[in-house]
């Protein structure tokens, strides 16, 4: 398993890099929802990683250079996915759905479950799978733009610059993409009553 | 002051996700969990996610 003291490991060499393939084809392939295209992704990144390994500087860890990279090369993916297929597909909306879950005095219709401590559940194996089954059923775009923010870390000002739309935009889809998620994730039966 | 109803709360807590708020939509917002369990679920449930991802991400 690669480590932290990867950081350290001047010259690099490939199987140092390739060390890391696991990890960002995994997160490729939720960001882009195709694991061809992500395990095509995470090669040309190493590739290119490896032919400028010398500007590694050893600041941050290999993982953390290597997942600047991934983002840089999806974001060039995302831009030309989106401007070849510019109008939402259906249901990339979800308004209708998301209107539903308020009555018409903008109260819940449905009492929101609490499923525990953040924190607490943020360890949980279960709690791990479900959000990543229910990230995988987010209209794809929706989908795209919350992993890049929770992911990848980008914040709505390089969300903005990078994917070419609006601050306003980008709000308004991770705020569907948080109200899908958590009615995915009660649906899924966190926030139910649960033993233990 | 104009009460939010949770339709509007819920998006502030989104937002707030992404961005410090402005003073005024911060402390409305404040305003309103203090005395809506349910928002206060709701927020519990974004921070899960926020979590979440991070964990998820970290493992491997």
């Amino acid at each position: 398993m690669p480590t932290e003291s990867d950081t350290a490991s001047h010259p690099i060499d490939f199987a140092a890099l390739a060390a890391h393939r696991a990890y960002l084809e995994r997160i490729a392939q939720l960001e882009l929802r195709d694991r061809a295209l992500a395990e095509d992704c995470v090669s040309d990144v190493l590739t290119h990683a490896y032919e400028k390994r010398a500007s590694f500087e050893g600041r941050s860890s290999l993982k953390t250079w290597l997942t600047a990279i991934l983002k840089n090369r999806i974001v060039d993916l995302l831009r030309k996915q989106w401007r070849e297929q510019p109008i939402d597909e259906p249901g990339d909306q979800g308004d209708d759905a998301l209107e539903r879950l308020f009555d018409s005095t903008g109260h819940y219709v449905n009492r929101p479950h609490d499923a525990g401590d953040p924190a607490d559940l943020a360890h949980q194996d279960d709690f791990l799978a479900a959000v990543q089954r229910c990230v995988d059923r987010l209209p794809k775009r929706i989908g795209q733009l919350f992993v890049m923010r929770e992911v990848f870390g980008s914040d709505t000002a390089e969300l903005c610059k990078d994917l070419q739309i609006t601050a306003s935009n980008v709000w308004v889809q991770l705020y569907r993409a948080r109200m899908m998620l958590r009615t995915c994730l009660e649906q899924g039966g966190f926030g139910r009553a649960r033993i233990g | 002051m104009v009460r939010l109803t949770c339709q509007q709360a819920s998006r502030l807590l989104s937002q707030a996700e992404d961005e410090t708020l402005p003073l005024g939509k911060r402390l409305r917002l404040r305003l309103h969990l203090a005395y809506c369990d349910a928002c206060r679920t709701v927020s519990r449930q974004f921070e899960s996610l926020r979590l979440a991802m991070r964990a998820w991400r970290e493992r491997g």
